[in-house]
């Protein structure tokens, strides 16, 4: 099967991603238009949907319920140019923790 | 002890035998989802071994192309290099795959993301720095990456759902289900023995009853 990837993004991320070689590039200004765009994008037939770790966390809950059950389309959430975000729990590693009981050295 | 039992079951001869039936099924289902489990968290192991790190690469390498990209924007300006980026040729191949792991469904990723050179890319030389090509290169870099790591993290994610849900299963049929009708075979199997005794000791006194006439 062949399919896309799409990058949903702020601009720079986006203008990165092209020079990268991705053209399905949606820049996104705020909260509101990225939830728009990416109940679009989920829709629409792509296979892998890089987004930043700043939209992936405002759009949590939209996210899981969407992807979850299907294989497709993949949401991957990678840091923006200010850098990761130190988060408490990394959700992986929490996932990891609940499902085999004990912690793993990541 | 309180035992957990079905309830409203008769103790009948026929109800013992639909129990006993039922209980080779579950325990029967129990050894084959507990195999389940243990090949599933067999999967999520390798898998781990996998993940190690590739998301601190990608981290590492998408900080320095986002360093390369804004070092580029300062230098030809922010128009400049949009109008590059738009300039460059889709390259991002990815092909998807599925595999089934006991029966989870993960996709398999296929990528052909090439390394280009300076022309290949389709910018013209003129007008840009050799930061673009910096950055640019760095990202395809990076894309590779986010790629394979788009797939091990989803591959986990999805293990670890029916993990999950399988261990719960197991633990249901081991803790709740198979005691419970245990327990019930063995009442039943008490009341008819109890049942028989008392048909006996029943017998016997008609029997002198009758030898007394």
């Amino acid at each position: 099967m062949k399919s896309n990837v799409a990058v949903m993004a702020d601009e720079d991320t986006v203008i990165g991603f092209r020079l990268g070689g991705i053209k399905e590039g949606y820049p996104v200004k705020n909260m509101e238009e990225a939830g728009k765009v990416l109940e679009d994008l989920i829709n629409k037939d792509f296979s892998v949907i890089i987004t930043t770790e700043k939209i992936g966390i405002e759009f949590r809950d939209t996210i899981n319920k969407l992807t979850n059950e299907r294989a497709l389309p993949m949401v991957i959430e990678i840091p923006d140019k200010s850098g990761s975000i130190k988060r408490e729990s990394d959700p992986m590693s929490e996932l990891i923790k609940r499902v085999i009981g004990v912690e793993m050295v990541k | 002890m309180a035992q957990e039992m079905i309830e409203g079951i008769n103790p009948t001869r026929m109800e013992l035998l639909k129990l006993k039936d039922r209980e080779k099924l579950a325990v029967k289902g129990h050894s084959l989802l507990k195999e389940k489990r243990n090949a599933l968290i067999m999967e999520f192991f390798n898998i781990l071994e996998r993940v190690k790190g590739s998301r601190e690469g990608v981290e590492a390498t998408l900080q320095e192309a986002y360093k390369d990209l804004s070092d580029a924007q300062m230098v030809m300006g922010d128009l400049a290099v949009k109008k590059s980026a738009m300039s460059v040729k889709e390259s991002v191949n990815v092909e998807i795959e599925s595999r089934s792991v006991m029966g989870v469904v993960v996709p398999l990723i296929e990528s052909e993301i090439g390394q280009k050179n300076m022309v290949q890319r389709g910018y013209g030389f003129l007008e840009t720095s050799v930061k673009l090509d910096e950055a640019a290169s760095k990202f395809e870099e990076s894309i590779k990456l986010i790629i394979e790591l788009a797939e091990i993290e989803k591959t986990i994610m999805l293990l670890a759902i029916e993990i999950e849900s399988t261990k719960r299963r197991v633990n249901a049929l081991e803790h709740i289900i198979i005691p419970k009708i245990e327990n019930t075979v063995k009442y039943i199997e008490m009341r008819l023995e109890e049942m028989e005794r008392e048909n006996f000791v029943r017998l016997k006194m008609i029997k002198k009853t009758m030898e007394m006439e």
